[in-house]
Order: structure tokens, then sequence, then C-alpha cells
């Protein structure tokens, strides 16, 4: 058979240049679909998703800070990470491993070339990761109890995480010509996490810590925004400037030359180096000076909202809050008798910044009376705890002669605090250290913690599982006597219409 | 009854081939073996070790098993490359089986996995030194697996050198498994935790599914479905003619 060419074909080779880029630019596509198409990548983003998909409800209760949201996927990015070293790596080596180096060599696109392609297939795997990161930072944004605000920079570290272990997976090809470097590579890695992880707070707040791509912190305490001072964006242009370094030095060990790529790797390194250094710096005098004032004074930076005949106090971020303070608030009074049904409080959150992210430290119980502290966190436990504080201080006038409760009024804070809750037994457990709902425990509250003994345990579980139609009348007919000092559980038992403990009351 | 007969016959002659055959195999298997990578392997996690050592610090008992463990993790992936071989499309056919020539691998391999693990747990002061008997348990049940993952992978595919994959899995699985793993299944526990018994008794069930993966995985399979094996030669002769 004989092929006729109607017209006379049309040379259209351009300018090597041009024809590189755009070689370079379907190679590196089509090596991008083949990473993204790689089982482990699948499987490590089928993990991340899931993990969205299993955290992101839960996250904080569902109440969640911001300021903590951005950051808490950074920790599993690194398996995709992981992921896409060893493909990436894989990849790179493929050539090798099929013989078809020599093939290459004749066409259009130089070794260097090459290299930057399979950089440049980095970008979709990346640019997928922050698409996961939006998403599940955007699904905790969109909440209802979402406060605070996000840093661009903490969600960037993510993805530049990707791009960086990509970058070392394509370095490493080039360094080392052999499969099995980037798996004993991960190794390292893998034992680097799990030695930063063992000493998260090793060098304090900031320093050498900062060089690891993901820092976390050892404190899951939320503090406001501004008091933060993660040199988040330092530490995503470090991250950027090392992933590009990493990039460039492939591309020069891959045989590329010349004075632009010489400048731009040169560029790259200052890029790590001042994103490095700034990161590392210590926390700065008027951080630690606004921490202080935060923790000690904190009056001075709250804004303060009026509902019904209480007034509640809280940072900035958080005055959308005191809506649900104040339900709760209204709950308990209303189930209270005597003046304590219309004592204006004050509710006033209350953080200890002082230590920063570096450790988690117990709020000291205010002396002030008929004021009540509450957190940064809200949701879950933190409901319970808080409705026994306002029950506790409306018992027993402030919080610091709560926290040495020790008598019969213990039962009356506990079924005030509990039973206006939508699932009073559920709370009465979460609200205990052990999760138990018998013998003595230790009863949680965002300051100082409360004891129960076996015999008010056994009284307020009686007094819960009866109609609060019931015990309601009781409690208003007898508040003088069930909030009077010294007054015994049986007596209250007896008060209330329910059997007495056979144990005297014994604080431990 | 002749046929019998006949068989038993045939089967003392061809055991005592197979051992004539294994003993003669064992040079050339020892200089064709991808030693590189377990030793690769192997180095990384002695040098894992030797860092606190060559420090001079003296890591804590919950470290020095995080440590122990990452070396194990190192020498089983550099195992993972042990089942390669880019000759297995030649040799498929040849008398001497598969699982003769894999075994073969296997005692040359052993003794030096022994000796790399004794001089491992050297490696590590005795007063800090997590149960060497459970740990040996630990390193034996991953060493195993990864020989089983890289067995199962010539196996089920064409490929002949799919030690990559195969450490990737193990990696995956290795970084994965102590954070999805519920707690009634816990492999990875600390020195000194109460499920520490109940855990080794897992590691026992996970290295007895890795001997019995591997016997599994061992011959070579008779029959491959479509896509699979197709002998060719790299120049394509042996195709059909195209004229």
């Amino acid at each position: 058979m004989t092929a006729v060419l109607d017209e006379t074909p049309v040379a259209t080779h351009g300018t090597g240049r041009r024809s590189s880029w755009s070689a370079a630019l379907a190679l590196a596509l089509f090596e991008a679909r083949r990473l993204l198409l790689s089982l482990p990548v699948l499987l490590a983003f089928a993990v991340y998703v899931a993990w969205i998909v299993w955290q992101t409800p839960d996250f904080e209760d569902g109440y969640p800070a911001l300021q903590d949201a951005d950051r808490a996927g950074q920790s599993t990015l690194l398996l995709v990470g992981l992921a896409v070293l060893v493909c990436v790596n894989q990849a790179v080596l493929r050539a090798k491993r099929r013989d078809t180096e020599r093939h290459f060599a004749v066409l259009v696109l130089p070794g260097p070339w090459r290299t930057g392609a399979h950089a440049l297939s980095l970008v979709p795997v990346v640019v997928l990761t922050a698409v996961c990161t939006l998403a599940q930072f955007g699904w905790s944004a969109l909440r209802s109890g979402a406060v605070g605000s996000g840093s661009p920079g903490e969600l960037l570290v993510g993805p530049l995480t990707v791009l960086l272990f990509g970058a070392l997976g394509v370095l490493l090809a080039r360094l080392v010509a052999s499969p099995i470097a980037a798996p004993l590579i991960t190794v390292v890695l893998i034992l680097m996490f799990f030695v930063a992880g063992g000493f998260p707070a090793g060098d304090g707040e900031r320093g050498l810590r900062w060089l690891t791509p993901v820092v976390t912190e050892a404190s899951s305490q939320t503090l406001p925004a501004s008091l933060l001072d993660r040199p988040a964006a330092w530490h995503a242009l470090y991250l950027a400037g090392l992933a590009l370094t990493l990039a460039l030095l492939a591309v020069l060990a891959g045989g590329g030359r010349g004075w632009m790529l010489t400048a731009a790797t040169a560029g790259a390194v200052a890029l790590a180096v001042t994103g490095g250094v700034l990161q590392c710096a210590p926390v700065g005098a008027d951080t630690r000076a606004a921490r202080e004032r935060a923790s000690v004074s904190p009056e001075k930076l709250q804004t303060c909202v009026r509902h019904g005949s209480s007034t509640y106090c809280a940072f900035p971020d958080w005055t959308a809050r005191t809506d649900s303070w104040a339900d709760v608030v209204h709950d308990v009074q209303s189930s209270a008798g005597g003046t304590a049904r219309t004592q204006p409080l004050l509710v006033r959150q209350r953080i200890d910044a002082r230590y920063g992210l570096t450790a988690d430290a117990a709020i000291e119980p205010s002396s002030t009376p008929h004021q009540v502290t509450v957190g940064t966190a809200w949701g879950g436990n933190r409901v319970p705890e808080f409705s026994a504080a306002v029950a506790a201080v409306l018992v027993a006038g402030d919080e610091k002669a709560a926290g040495s409760l020790c008598d019969g009024r213990m039962v009356t804070v506990m079924w005030l605090a509990l039973n206006r809750l939508p699932h009073p037994m559920t709370s009465l457990r979460n609200v205990r250290l052990d999760d138990s709902v018998t013998g003595s425990a230790i009863v949680l509250s965002p300051t100082n913690p409360m004891s129960m003994t076996a015999g008010q345990t056994d009284v307020v579980r009686e007094l819960l599982g009866r109609p609060a139609g019931e015990i309601t009348p009781r409690v208003r007919a007898h508040w003088a006597e069930l909030t009077a000092p010294k007054v015994t559980t049986a007596h209250v038992a007896e008060l209330l219409g329910v059997a007495a403990p056979k144990a005297a009351d014994k604080c431990e | 009854m002749r046929v019998s007969g006949q068989v038993r016959v045939g089967g003392q002659v061809r055991v005592g081939g197979q051992v004539r055959v294994a003993r003669e195999l064992l040079l050339p298997a020892g200089r064709a073996l991808p030693w590189r990578s377990p030793a690769a392997g192997a180095g990384l996690g002695l040098l894992i070790l030797a860092v606190p050592r060559l420090t001079d610090t003296e890591p804590a008992p919950w470290l020095a098993l995080v440590l122990l463990r990452c070396a194990i993790l190192a020498h089983a992936v550099g195992l993972a490359f042990l089942m390669d071989d880019p000759a297995r499309h030649t040799t498929a056919t040849v008398p001497t089986r598969r699982a003769l020539r894999t075994a073969v691998r296997l005692a040359l391999i052993t003794p030096v996995t022994a000796l790399w693990w004794t001089a491992a747990l050297l490696l590590v002061p005795s007063h800090i030194r997590p149960p060497t008997g459970d740990l040996t348990l630990e390193a034996a049940a991953v060493c195993v697996l990864a020989l089983a993952a890289g067995a199962a992978a010539v196996r089920l595919t064409d490929a002949p050198a799919p030690g990559v994959s195969v450490a990737a899995a193990l990696l995956f699985t290795a970084v994965v498994a102590p954070l999805l793993l519920p707690d009634q299944w816990a492999l990875f526990v600390p020195p000194g935790d109460q499920r520490w018994g109940v855990a080794h008794e897992r590691w026992a069930g996970v290295l007895a599914g890795a001997v019995v993966l591997w016997g599994i995985c061992l011959p070579e399979p008779l029959r491959r479905g479509p896509g699979a094996l197709r002998l060719r030669s790299p120049c394509g002769t042996s195709d059909p003619s195209r004229t």
C-alpha cells in the first residue's frame, strides 16, 4: 500500500527551548497522573480523607476554634508526604529500572528537563492536598459553634510538607540510583517523627524544633489566636524555600547547568534560610506581655454582654458563645430556690496563657463572690463541667469555697448542675474524672475540681432517676436548709425524699 | 502397587537430588543474591542504634524500644528486596523448583540476619533493653512478613523485581498499623505495659500467619490468568511472525 500526502508537510520545529518546555509539561502531566493513581498515594489519600470525615465532625466536641482547626490535619498529611516521596522516587528511577534511559537520550528532552518535569509532576498532588486541607478547615469553619480565626500559614504547611517530601524523593533518585534509598529514608523520617513526638517541647516554644516540617504542641488548650504566636508564615516560607531548594538541587544533580539555575537555587536557599532563622527566633516580649495580661487581668481585653440578670465576659473571639453559656446558667438558676434564682452572676472567660502552648496550666479558682469561670473550649464534657461550676457558685458563694465543699451541699450542687441537661446520667458519668456513676470520685470543673463521696453519689443518682417535677418543688421549699454549711448528706436525702446513705460524709 | 513403589523410589531420588542441587546452588545463589539491599537496610538499622552510643547519650527505655523497632523496620525493608528475581521469566521452566531456590536464599540470609540481630541487641545497653525474647519474636515476625510479602508479590504479579512495592507496602503498614489498630488488637505496646504479654501472643500469631502465607506463595504458579506472565524474549523473536 502506498500512502499519498495531500499536502506537503510544513516543518514545525520551533526553537529548542520552546519545544523543551512543552515536552517537559507533557511529561509532567503524564507523571502527575501516574503519581496520583499510584497505589500508595491513593491509599494515603484514602486514609487522610477517612480521617477528615471521622475527625472533623467531633473536632473539639463540635465547637471548633479555628486557630486549632487550621493545623489539625498536618500530622496526618505526613503519611501522604511519605507515600509521595516513595512513589515519585520510583517514577524518576523507572527509566533506569526498565532500561529505557538510552531511548530517552535521543528524545527532545534532556536529562535536567526530565528531572524538572518530575518535580513539576508534584504540583497536582500538592494542589489536591491543599483542596483536602481547605475542605477540612472549611467544614470546621462552617459549623455553627466555630469561633476564632485560622492562619493561612498553618493551612499552607500541609501541602508544602507534601511538596517538600516529593522534592526530597526526586533529589534522592538523582543522587542514589537505587530503589532502596527512598524506603530507607522513609524509615529515618518515621523515626524522626517518633523521636520528635517524644520531645514535643524539648526546646521550649521556638528553637530548632521548628526545623521539622510539622510542629506539634504539647498543650491541648485553646488560646486566642493573637496569643498563639506560632511563626506559621515564616515556617511556610521555610518549607517552600526548602522544597524549592531540593527540587532545584535535583535538577542540578540531573545535569542541569546555567547561571539562571544557579541563581534560582541560591534564591531558594536564601528563602529557606530566611524562613528558618526567623521562625526559630525566641517568642517576642510583646507576646509574653500580652499573654501575661490575658492570664492575669483578662477584664482589660474582654467584651461583656448581658443576658438576663447576669453578665458574660469573653475574649473577642468568643463573644458569640455567650448565648450558650447563658442557656446553661438559666437552666441551673431555674431549678434553684431562694435568692439563688435571681442572683446576678458574672461569668468570666479565663485562660492561663503564660506558658504558651508548651504546657497545660490549671486555672486558679476565683475568690470573687458570684463569679464563675468558663474556659475556651465548649461542647461535650465542658458543658456539665461549667454547669457544675455555676451550681457550686450559687450554693457555696464563690469558686474557692466551692472547691472545698465536703458536706450534703454537694448533692444539691450536682442535682442543680445535671437535672436540666439532656442526658443527666451520661453527664454525671462524663463530669466525673473516672467516668463512674458509683463510689466516690473527683468532679471536674473549669477551675479546681470538687469531690463527691460514695453516699452523695448514691443520692444524686437516685435524684436524677426521679422526674424533675417531683424534686424541684422540694429543692425550692428547703433551699435554705439544703445550702446551709455542714448539712449532712443523710439530712439532704431526707429533705428531698430519697433513701439516706448508710455511710457518713467523709471527704478524701 | 508397582506404581506407588515407583513413586516412592522416585520421591527418594528426587529428595536426594534436591539436596544435591541445593548444595550446588548455594555458591551461585550467594553470588547472585541482591545483597546490597539487605546490607543497606541492616546497615541503617545498626546506624540507628549506634547513634545514641556514638553521641554518648543514653536513651530512655521507651526510646530504646522505638529505636529497636525502627532498626527492625529498616532491616525488613532491606529483606523486602530479597525475593527480587530479575531472571524469573527465564527460570520459570527450569526443573529446580522456585521453592528450593527460595529455600537456598533463606539459608543464606538467615545466619546473616541472626548475626545482625545479635549485634543490634548488643548495641542497646542491657539495663534499658526491652525483653529480648519478645523483641526477637517481633523482629522475626516483621522479617518473615517482609519475605512473605515479597514471595506473594512474585507469585501474584508478573514483576521480576517487586521489591520496591513490597517495601512501600511494608512501610505503609508500619505507619498506619500503630495509628489504626484498635486497642484490643494492639501490637506496638511500650515496655512495662500490662498488655505486653497479650500483644506478644498476637505477634506470635503474626509470625505464624506470615510463615503460612510464605509457604503458600513459594511454588511457581502452574497457570497464570490472562494478562499475567507471558514469556516473551525482550527482542520479540518468540512472538508469532507478523508477515
